[in-house]
């Protein structure tokens, strides 16, 4: 997306009142005893408490398929889902498979953030899969994933 | 040598000429060959694009022999991008020796050289494009360059690129799109795009630097609209998507890359919906295999003209009502591509791969004339002799091939390494057996803006792994994930492939000097043309020195260089180099 698009699109929002989703970041999740260290498994059901998220095109996930730097691998997700009183995106989570702790962002929102969207970056150490999931104000999740290839240097 | 009537006939069909006039032709010698017979051709449509790609700054005529290896995952081998040898010459019915089998294929290679000559160069490419230019009307013709044109020549790098812009003006390129152009660096890339004619375009390159004024924004123009024929035709461009992955990031620092599909797309719409163009065309160097999956994902593309593999594809291809042609590399090829575009639609289309044959298509004396104004101030340096080789030495092929051998052994013998690594590129020269080695094509083969080779230590885990992630960027079944090289070409070691295995499960029995290699163990390792360098320690600072210059100074050591193009890797999952479709052999 280009900037522009970006700030027309706050700029939309910005029309009612600015509502901004509360973010947590990994660091700020409760952390296991020792190191920091969760596995994709025990994130995933930290996120959906078991429930199985149903792979669903409605989770747009946008990520490069060979990340420039793996320290700073762009992120965005988008949920094409409404955001009414009633039946709303209720978070994005984001997940790595291969990281040491494998749970990346959450971000919670209400109806009043209009769109469920995010944008960030992750590290990834080594190349595996990003996933995103949505969860649902009707108690479901939804997910998308992509597999994103971090690599020393290729070949020209 | 004399060309016989049979190999005139093939030259006709080559160029399109009738073939009451070719069965009547009499055997004739190359110089009585006319231009008319060349540039035969049936003329479609209102307009024409001509197109290049990866002519990696050879002005001059070469030799290039095309590979002899090209394996891929089992559901890519034997399609368009990874065809060779046989299997390209079934694929596309092309006659043995005739002279499209001497382009398109290493079959015979040295003995067709002798006949059919040297391929390329902008004096004769020149010639055939003003004949197009001539017959069609310039105010028809629209000529495109795929990129990767600025480097690869000693004389490109000598001049940062300026000797080669200059010969794009002499050839009147319209628009182009890069790669290596970027090696340059930003500010000398903004420099040259001034002395430029041409537009440079590019859709997937935006400003990644949060600090810089460009943030997020476009760095270049990311489409151009141009009229040809009465007809508008929208050109989106499509630089090298993995650029900062592929060559050092210092160059590009702030821009980023990618394939940008997304964008790609609302491009396409734009230049449809708002602009009413008559046909959209992606000039590309994503390669020809990726460009198929963008075919397969972005809807409204008319024409890919596609770069960055170096195939040539006597055909095009169409995917999902889109049109991709490629035209081979450095220089050998203009491909003709006529089109019928009113009203917002393609109705036809006519696609030729012409061949630049020097021997065959007269050079225009200007060209000669600009060419060595060029080369002038390097001629004493470039012409110096600096040995003589015994066999054929060439570069491409997955695994190997005896010119990367060479610059191996040259290394090795300086650095007094185990393992010397070299990069897979697929750009480089031919020089045949018997033949002298000037030092011009050593810089055909290395001449890069980071030359250095760099001496460091590596231990034996680390390098296994390396290998398995090099092998996985080249065999990947998925081409969105491939980054369109070949393997790197080590020294030192040799080693078994099971291309077909998972990502990490390829390499097996790898051995360092003779011996099974010891995970645990550190070994001295010097590399070039990568960022290897990264990943080891003690780097030998005193050493470091450009791999030019070792390799010539190596061949003048050896004064004859004898490379056996029996290579170092065992292939496990393939019975042959250039396997059919659908096959693990090649028949």
């Amino acid at each position: 997306m280009q900037r522009r698009d970006f700030l027309r699109n706050l700029g939309v929002g910005a029309a009612g009142a600015v509502i901004l989703p509360s973010v947590s970041f990994a660091a700020d999740a409760p952390k296991p005893k020792g190191s920091n260290v969760l596995s994709y498994k025990d994130a995933l059901k930290a996120v959906t408490g078991g429930k199985t998220a149903e792979v669903s095109a409605k989770v747009n996930l946008k990520v490069p398929e060979i990340a420039e730097n793996g320290a700073v691998v762009p992120v965005t997700v988008e949920i094409d889902y409404p955001m009414t009183d009633s039946n709303y995106v209720k978070a994005i989570h984001v997940l790595t498979e291969k990281n040491a702790n494998s749970r990346c962002i959450d971000v919670h929102l209400s109806p009043a953030n209009g769109k469920a969207m995010l944008a960030t970056r992750v590290k990834l150490g080594e190349t595996q899969e990003i996933v995103a999931i949505a969860e649902l104000s009707n108690g479901t999740f939804l997910m998308a994933s992509q597999s994103v290839k971090v690599t020393i240097g290729g070949c020209g | 040598m004399e060309i016989s009537r049979r190999d005139f006939m093939h030259i006709c069909a080559i160029f399109g000429l009738g073939a009451t006039t070719a069965s009547s032709a009499a055997p004739r010698a190359v110089s009585q060959i006319s231009l008319k017979d060349i540039n035969s051709f049936k003329d479609t449509g209102n307009f024409t694009l001509l197109h290049v790609c990866d002519m990696h700054a050879h002005i001059k005529p070469l030799y290039w022999r095309e590979p002899s290896t090209l394996i891929s995952a089992p559901n890519l081998v034997g399609t368009p991008g990874f065809l060779c040898g046989e299997a390209f010459a079934k694929h596309y019915g092309l006659e043995p020796s005739s002279l499209d089998a001497y382009f398109d294929t290493h079959i015979d290679f040295e003995s067709l050289a002798k006949k059919f000559g040297k391929m390329g160069g902008i004096a004769h490419i020149k010639t055939v494009v003003e004949h197009v230019r001539k017959t069609r009307g310039e105010e028809n013709v629209l000529f495109l360059d795929s990129g990767d044109t600025w480097q690869g020549t000693g004389v490109a790098l000598k001049s940062r690129g300026e000797a080669i812009v200059k010969a794009q003006n002499y050839l009147g390129i319209d628009v182009m799109v890069g790669h290596w152009e970027f090696t340059y660096g930003k500010e000398r890339v903004k420099e040259l795009i001034e002395m430029l004619d041409a537009k440079f375009i590019s859709q997937n390159v935006v400003g990644n630097d949060s600090f810089a004024d460009d943030y997020e924004e476009l760095i270049f123009e990311p489409y151009t609209i141009e009229e040809r024929g009465g007809a508008k035709i929208g050109i989106i461009g499509q630089s090298f998507p993995f650029t900062s992955t592929a060559n050092p990031k210092e160059f590009t620092q702030g821009w980023s890359f990618g394939l940008r599909l997304d964008t790609l797309q609302e491009y396409v719409d734009e230049l449809r919906e708002e602009h009413k163009v008559d046909c959209v065309v992606v000039l590309s160097h994503d390669g020809f295999s990726v460009d198929q999956e963008v075919a397969r994902k972005v809807n409204g593309i008319d024409f890919i003209l596609s770069g960055h593999t170096h195939d040539p594809s006597p055909k095009p291809i169409v995917i999902n009502g889109c049109v991709i042609v490629i035209a081979g590399s450095h220089g050998k090829y203009v491909g003709r591509l006529d089109i019928d575009a009113k009203d917002g639609k393609v109705r036809d289309y006519e696609y030729k791969l012409i061949p630049i044959a020097s021997k065959l298509i007269p050079a225009d004396p200007e060209g000669e004339k600009l060419v060595e104004e060029l080369y002038a101030p390097y001629n004493k340096e470039l012409n110096e002799v600096l040995g003589k080789t015994k066999n054929i030495l060439y570069k491409r092929d997955t695994f190997f091939s005896t010119f990367d051998q060479l610059i191996n052994d040259a290394i090795m013998d300086e650095m007094k390494c185990d393992i010397s690594f070299t990069p897979g590129y697929r750009w480089g020269t031919t020089v045949l057996a018997g033949e002298d080695i000037l030092m011009d094509n050593v810089y055909e083969m290395c001449g890069i803006t980071y030359p250095d080779v760099y001496t460091f230590e590596l231990k034996g885990d680390k390098i296994a792994s390396l290998l398995e992630d090099i092998a996985d960027n080249v065999f990947n079944a998925n081409p969105l994930y491939q980054q369109g090289g070949d393997m790197s070409r080590l020294g030192g070691v040799t080693y078994s492939i099971a291309v077909s295995n998972k990502a990490g499960e390829r390499i097996s029995n790898l051995m360092i000097g003779n011996k099974p290699i010891d995970l645990n163990k550190t070994y001295i390792v010097s590399s070039w043309g990568g960022n290897l360098q990264n990943a080891g320690t003690n780097l030998q600072e005193d050493k470091i020195r450009a791999v030019y210059d070792i390799t010539r100074d190596y061949i003048k050591r050896k004064k004859v260089v004898d490379v056996s193009n029996e290579g170092n890797v065992t292939l496990l999952d393939y019975d042959c180099g250039c396997p059919v479709e659908g096959s693990r052999s090649c028949s």
